[in-house]
């Protein structure tokens, strides 16, 4: 019997470390609450940019796709306590971010924007540095756990920060008046223009390039914890094979109707 | 643990300390006055006051205190009759009046039937015996109901302000920087996830001990004729 429950648990051990080769399965954590990157219905199906990358990479490689819809911020923790295999969630690489886990190559890039009322004084501004000395006392959304929170408090740290665990609820307090500007992608930031709830909205004309800031990343990675170093390997390949054939800018096209994705190195 | 994360984080976290003793000692002083008054509603003879205080209870100890952080936040933002309403918005506008707000409505439920249950334990004899004496109801409530009522009441209410301090951390849902919305926000600059929950963890525990001590320093005051008897 005691051998029974130590060979359960090696089995167990075994098919921890590598749950991908053994099920032929991936599991994908994804946030499914920002779109148009990762949405998920009440039934619990993830579409978006992000879904299509995880479904080509997953045919890639020949294996199923299986989305874990979690909340952004806590994506890191979960990934390292093997919840799933990697995180496909818009996620920008970052240095603190590298300290926990490890990222594929990058596979797409976006511009970051900050967006504002049509009458707000915010929405004439058009150069960098007047745009920061106009954050001052302001209250700006960010979500949680993102490289736009981590960009603001080091470069607008007198800026009101009001963070956000989900997209949805920064574009309430957006449309609500509660807070006088947001920060986000350009993306998902278009996304709320296109709703009812924009249309008195506008970005504001100053574009913040990712490569501009250490704290805003090198693109946006396929998350993977760091001893999977073999799945990485694998993902990587399988992700220049991707970008080069054109399958991610076309599904980038699907949901952008642009071309975000970023050259393979 | 490192001691330089520690560092880090316990000034950070301090700082969330004191919002969450704001947020826990206004609505605890507008629940426990709003509580006294449903208590009494609900033990009056007039069938519509205590039906109210009966069905008030009943909501607010029957939802979550989240779901009823985000039907006042987000739900009530967006009715256009509260933002035309300049002090129903100021209410709503801010997160930590928001949570303020529900959080005194909810604990108000609570208290309402434990100060309920210590009204009516008060034995009907002595409120025969002040009344026979000629005092008035009022008089009547100061000085007989009210300080028997407090006495049976208060194990079960020091109870209902552990609660309180421990339902304050979900006003970082939405958007409050407290305690658990400072250490949420360590996590994604730090990831040390342990570390940073243990502190804020430990915070909790440290307001709820000095808590229940005055709690039970005043449980020993208003039962001291009982200590001197044994």
């Amino acid at each position: 019997m005691k051998l029974k429950v130590l060979s359960l648990v090696a089995f167990l051990a075994a098919g921890m470390g590598s749950a991908y080769a053994a099920e032929g399965e991936l599991s994908i954590g994804t946030e499914g609450a920002y779109p148009p990157w990762s949405m998920a219905d009440a039934a619990g199906n993830v579409t978006g940019f992000d879904a299509d990358v995880g479904n080509l990479l997953c045919a890639k490689l020949e294996v199923k796709c299986k989305f874990v819809v979690q909340a952004f911020d806590g994506l890191i923790p979960a990934l390292k306590a093997k919840r799933f295999d990697v995180i496909i969630s818009g996620m920008s690489i970052t240095e603190d971010r590298k300290k926990e886990i490890s990222f594929s190559n990058g596979y797409a890039e976006l511009a970051n924007m900050f967006v504002a009322p049509k009458s707000s004084d915010l929405a004439g501004i058009h150069d960098f540095d007047t745009l920061i000395k106009a954050l001052d006392g302001k209250k700006v959304g960010v979500q949680a756990g993102t490289t736009h929170a981590h960009y603001l408090e080091k470069n607008a740290p007198k800026a009101d920060l009001k963070t956000y665990d989900t997209l949805d609820q920064m574009q309430i307090d957006l449309a609500s008046g509660r807070i006088d500007t947001a920060f986000s992608d350009a993306s998902a930031l278009e996304d709320f223009l296109a709703k009812p709830d924009g249309k008195d909205f506008q970005l504001v004309d100053v574009k913040i390039a990712s490569s501009s800031d250490a704290t805003l990343g090198e693109g946006i990675g396929v998350g993977i914890a760091q001893e999977n170093t073999e799945l990485k390997a694998k993902i990587d390949k399988a992700l220049c094979e991707l970008v080069n054939d054109g399958s991610i800018a076309k599904a980038s096209e699907t949901w952008f109707k642009t071309d975000i994705s970023r050259p393979c190195k | 643990m490192e001691l330089e994360l520690i560092q880090r984080a316990v000034p950070v976290l301090l700082k969330g300390l004191g919002v969450t003793a704001l947020l826990t000692g206004v609505s605890v002083l507008v629940g426990f006055n709003l509580g006294l008054g449903l208590a009494l509603m609900r033990l009056s003879e007039n069938r519509f006051l205590s039906g109210f205080a009966k069905y008030y209870s009943t909501v607010f100890r029957g939802t979550p205190l989240l779901v009823q952080l985000f039907l006042f936040y987000y739900g009530l933002g967006q009715l256009s009759f509260i933002k035309n309403s300049e002090m129903a918005w100021w209410v709503i506008s801010d997160g930590t009046r928001c949570a303020i707000m529900a959080l005194a409505l909810n604990t108000a439920a609570y208290t309402s039937e434990i100060l309920r249950g210590g009204l009516m334990s008060v034995p009907a004899g002595l409120v025969e015996a002040a009344q026979a004496a000629g005092m008035s109801r009022f008089l009547r409530f100061r000085r007989i109901q009210f300080p028997l009522a407090i006495r049976q009441a208060l194990p079960a209410y020091g109870n209902e302000l552990v609660l309180t301090v421990k339902g304050t951390s979900l006003a970082s849902t939405i958007t409050v920087l407290e305690i658990t919305g400072y250490a949420k926000r360590l996590m994604s600059q730090t990831f040390a996830i342990f570390e940073v929950f243990a502190i804020a963890g430990a915070l909790y525990l440290i307001i709820n001990l000095v808590l229940i001590t005055l709690v039970r320093m005043l449980e020993a005051h208003l039962m001291r004729h009982q200590a001197r008897s044994r």
